[in-house]
């Protein structure tokens, strides 16, 4: 089972060149049962990445991309009225697929965005009163531009929380770009990619990132944290309790990749940018630089 | 990098400081605390808008502002007064040029200086009290200064309990640490802001102007029983020349060595006297003093005069006798106490001659002339009508009402016409019983005037018409809320019924108990207190005190480290203390750990440092993770930790 870890990271190494960092918390990121945003420029491999994990993880996946003018039925489905059964039937929207993936969702209005932040949160779609549960497990990975751009409607707050984790991917290396300009076309090699695990595989790796150990001293450093979150005047406003367990879960997952049996203070700390940067700050980009004073102000002993 | 204090830290730290500067108001001059509340105010109004704030040649130019303003209204930089007002312009003027944050200090520090200036103005507990309170929001000031987290609440919070904390401290230190006492002559220059009370003068209306004051003149506690209350007349000044109008008190000087010193005879009565602070140097003693501590001395008039500063209250012990003799008198003294101011008129003639003056023995004469004040229709009136022209004839054949100065004035004229040597005596009489402290009030709302002629064979006799008319005042005393309450004089329009008013009257007991042991135990505990107090407790030199001082410094500090450590050695597990001890180690090394650093973290740079000891850190940081953060630990992890951690030598 780790060895099925080790080669799913191996492979997405090799479609999305010198990004183990970014690749590495995404994993995580699904293996904690959560959200994924990735947030940059577009073409430096958001899609892609996406792409890649998906087809890595097995999962049946579907695009979604957003525009401004996609309606919410375009994404959870809507009633047709069947001439035969005179009756109105469902008909369901891409998002009953195992993973979603949502192009540039902050492109989209407002009233889009949260029917399919809505589903997110609830892992179900209401239509016209009828409840439709979403498939197991239910993944997005949400790819978003950077605010500033042109035609674009930032998530507020209350949604961007909904994401376990951002991710921003940032510019490849002068090396990783010479490798991907001499090398094949990305999409090639993700079609050719194999599934590296079994439906049944995931589900066991996610549960036992659940019973990764959590001592006392760990909830007490993760405490400080929070409070140092709360309290400090750097911030706007603290981190959440939800944000408290995406955190412990993340770094749990985390421990799990390191194959580790406990969660470590470095666990936390890894993950601390990518869960609780756009949490505590949702315009800025830079989530190590956010999370920085914690780091160094919260005593880890 | 300019200085940016926080706004937080600006409001704490300008509202503190107008809470400390603020019963300046009343003590140093007006245009001063004007200039600085200008200073206050510009400053706080710069917060949010710091392009007001005046560049380096403004601030120059204000200094030299603040400095003529200075020097108009003090004249000096030294003294009381002038040296708390430099304070206070200081500070105002630092507060315009806050560069960096140990400006800030220097501020705070300023502030903490001018809180202490208020204490040469009022020693209450009121004001104790109030600047208790505001040292707490300077503190708590400073506190969010070196927070990291500043939060209002919490740093006052944290201010309170170092203030708490300090307080035994601070109570030891006052307890035991030598007294010390500024010269006297320091304060003199200065004026005593005591208002009213007698004057060396007495025109026959000056004293019901005191007769609704409810100001404290001074308190006694008795050893023993109280005095009656027809005995308590607390004696002061003596009136004896007299133009007709005014009487004034009579030259004191050579009056020292009276050859004829009183004789007592039993019962006295033994009594703390507590005096506020005063304009005169008397002090008011039960009739007659007879023995009185240092400081006191008795004038040739038996009055009690201190050489302490009257502006301070003092404490003094006094026994007094309510029988006594004083014995001869001097030719000086007889002609003194005969002097009219002309030749009396006709009808007085008359009057005195009616009343069998000079025929009969003076105690008849006495005993007739009270006896034709109770019977002739006579009044006592709190508000009596002005007589500005020839007072004591028109008291005495036309108004027929008026004030005890009235009645004692008009019974020495009378006297003397008689030929009966006779002066005025002025000072209090009566007093209220505070039921809460067990002591007797005396304000000035209780200032009296009677007589005293001088009889042969007994000496200086009292007498006290007002007694003839209205004893009720002599028995029962001046009740000031009761004559504001009945309406007698129009002094508030509030209608207070009887059960508010007993209600207030406890209250104000209460109060002025409080009070008086706060004046009694803290502000009069003086060297010559301390010294009585510490020999009680068998401190008799300067080692002693000195093994006490440490030993209770020691003691209390003991206590409160104690109780500020304990909870967190509790909390401590020990594999954490042993890899503190490993981390304290390498840090000796030169290993820079930030307290951020996770165990591996920290691992990965100690083996880049000492990639020799690569080994042993492994262990000790595979260990430590497992006691500390593994569910997998075994029962001899600990002990392997600490042989390991001993055995470590970077």
């Amino acid at each position: 089972m780790d060895l099925a870890l080790d080669h799913l990271l191996a492979a997405a190494n090799q479609v999305i060149l010198g990004k183990q960092s970014q690749i590495r918390l995404a994993v995580c990121c699904l293996l904690a049962r959560g959200h994924l945003l990735i947030e940059d420029i577009p073409g430096v491999g958001k899609t892609t990445l996406s792409h890649t994990l998906a087809r890595l993880f097995g999962l049946e996946y579907q695009r979604i991309q957003f525009t401004s003018d996609i309606l919410p039925a375009d994404i959870v489905g809507s009633s047709v009225f069947d001439a035969h059964q005179q009756l109105f039937s469902f008909h369901p929207g891409p998002i009953f697929k195992q993973m979603i993936l949502a192009d540039e969702i902050n492109r989209a209005t407002p009233k889009a965005q949260s029917a399919l932040l809505e589903a997110m949160e609830e892992r179900q779609v209401t239509v016209e009163g009828r409840t439709y549960p979403l498939p197991q497990p239910f993944f997005v990975i949400a790819t978003q531009n950077p605010a500033h751009q042109i035609g674009t409607f930032p998530l507020p707050e209350s949604q961007v929380d909904r994401f376990l984790m951002r991710v921003e991917l940032g510019y490849p290396s002068r090396q990783a770009e010479r490798e991907l300009l001499s090398g094949q076309p990305r999409h090639v090699l993700i079609d050719e990619l194999p599934a590296a695990l079994l439906p049944a595989q995931l589900a066991d790796l996610q549960q036992a990132a659940d019973q990764v150990h959590v001592s006392p001293a760990l909830l007490d450093y993760l405490q400080a944290i929070l409070a140092f979150s709360r309290q400090s005047t750097d911030f706007a406003s603290g981190l959440s309790p939800r944000a408290g367990l995406g955190l412990l879960a993340a770094a749990k997952a985390w421990a799990l990749i390191d194959k580790r049996k406990a969660v470590l203070p470095e666990d936390l700390q890894a993950v601390l940018p990518a869960v609780a940067g756009h949490r505590l700050n949702v315009g800025a980009n830079d989530s190590a630089a956010i999370v920085a004073p914690i780091l160094k102000h919260v005593p880890v002993l | 990098m300019p200085f940016l204090p926080s706004t937080r830290l600006m409001l704490f730290m300008l509202g503190s400081i107008g809470l400390i500067t603020l019963p300046h108001a009343w003590h140093i001059p007006p245009v001063l605390f004007s200039f600085f509340t200008l200073l206050l105010l510009w400053r706080l109004l710069s917060i949010w808008q710091p392009r007001y704030l005046p560049n380096r040649f403004g601030v120059f130019l204000l200094m030299l502002l603040g400095i003529g303003l200075l020097y108009s209204q003090q004249h000096s930089v030294f003294g009381r007064d002038a040296g708390t007002s430099l304070f206070v312009v200081a500070l105002g003027l630092k507060l315009l040029e806050i560069h960096g944050r140990r400006d800030v200090y220097v501020i705070v520090y300023l502030a903490f200086i001018v809180a202490v200036t208020q204490f040469l103005y009022e020693e209450s507990i009121l004001m104790a009290l109030y600047i208790l309170l505001v040292c707490g929001v300077l503190l708590a000031t400073l506190i969010t200064q070196n927070s990291h987290t500043p939060q209002t609440l919490a740093a006052l919070k944290t201010s309170a309990a170092i203030i708490l904390q300090s307080l035994p401290l601070a109570l030891v230190l006052f307890v035991l640490f030598p007294r010390l006492e500024a010269p006297h002559w320091s304060w003199l220059d200065d004026d005593i802001h005591a208002k009213s009370g007698l004057s060396n003068t007495l025109e026959p209306g000056s004293i019901a102007e005191l007769s609704l004051s409810p100001e404290l003149v001074f308190r006694v506690k008795f050893d023993g029983e109280l005095p009656p209350p027809a005995q308590r007349y607390w004696r002061g000044p003596i009136y004896a020349s007299t133009d007709g109008v005014s009487w004034r008190a009579p030259p004191v000087l050579g009056r020292e060595n009276n050859p004829d010193q009183p004789t007592f005879s039993d019962p006295s009565y033994a009594y703390t006297l507590m005096m506020e602070p005063q304009k005169q140097n008397w002090v008011f003693a039960l009739e007659m003093p007879t023995e009185f501590g240092g400081g006191l001395r008795r004038n040739g008039l038996y009055q009690l005069i201190t050489n302490k500063n009257p502006g301070d209250r003092a404490e003094y012990q006094i026994s007094s006798s309510p029988s006594y003799n004083s014995g001869g008198i001097s030719k000086t003294e007889r002609k003194e106490n005969l002097q009219l101011p002309g030749k009396p008129s006709d009808r007085v003639v008359e009057l005195v001659k009616q009343l069998q003056g000079k025929q009969a023995r003076p105690e008849l004469f006495i005993g007739n002339l009270l006896q034709h004040f109770r019977q002739e229709n006579f009044h006592y009136t709190l508000s009596p009508e002005a007589m500005p022209d020839k007072p004591i004839e028109t008291f005495l054949f036309e108004r027929r009402a008026g004030f005890c100065g009235h009645y004692a004035t008009a019974f020495v004229y009378l006297l003397r016409v008689a030929e009966i040597p006779a002066r005025v005596v002025g000072g209090y009489q009566g007093g209220q019983i505070n039921e809460v402290g067990g002591f007797l009030e005396i304000r000035q709302a209780d200032a009296h005037a009677w007589a005293e002629a001088w009889l042969e064979g007994r000496g200086w006799v009292r007498f006290d018409p007002t007694a003839a008319i209205a004893p009720e005042r002599i028995e029962r005393g001046v009740n000031v809320d009761l004559q504001i309450a009945s309406g007698a004089v129009n002094f508030s329009p509030v209608q207070l019924d009887a059960k508010t008013l007993s209600w207030l009257q406890r209250g104000r007991q209460l109060w002025q108990s409080v009070d008086y042991n706060w004046q009694r135990w803290v502000i009069n505990y003086d060297t010559v207190n301390q010294k009585a107090f510490l020999q009680s407790l068998g401190i008799d030199n300067f080692v002693k005190l000195g093994y006490w001082l440490v030993i209770s410094v020691a003691g209390i500090g003991g206590v409160v480290a104690w109780r500020l450590l304990r909870p967190n050695r509790r909390r401590q597990d020990p594999a954490l203390r042993l890899y503190r001890q490993f981390c304290a180690k390498f840090a000796k090394a030169g290993l820079s750990i930030e307290i951020g650093d996770g165990p591996q973290t920290v691992a990965e740079r100690a083996k880049k440092l000492r990639p020799d000891l690569a080994e042993a850190i492994e262990r000790i940081t595979a260990l430590y993770i497992r006691l500390r953060y593994q569910a997998d630990s075994e029962a001899g992890d600990l002990q392997v930790l600490k042989k390991l951690v001993a055995r470590f030598r970077v």
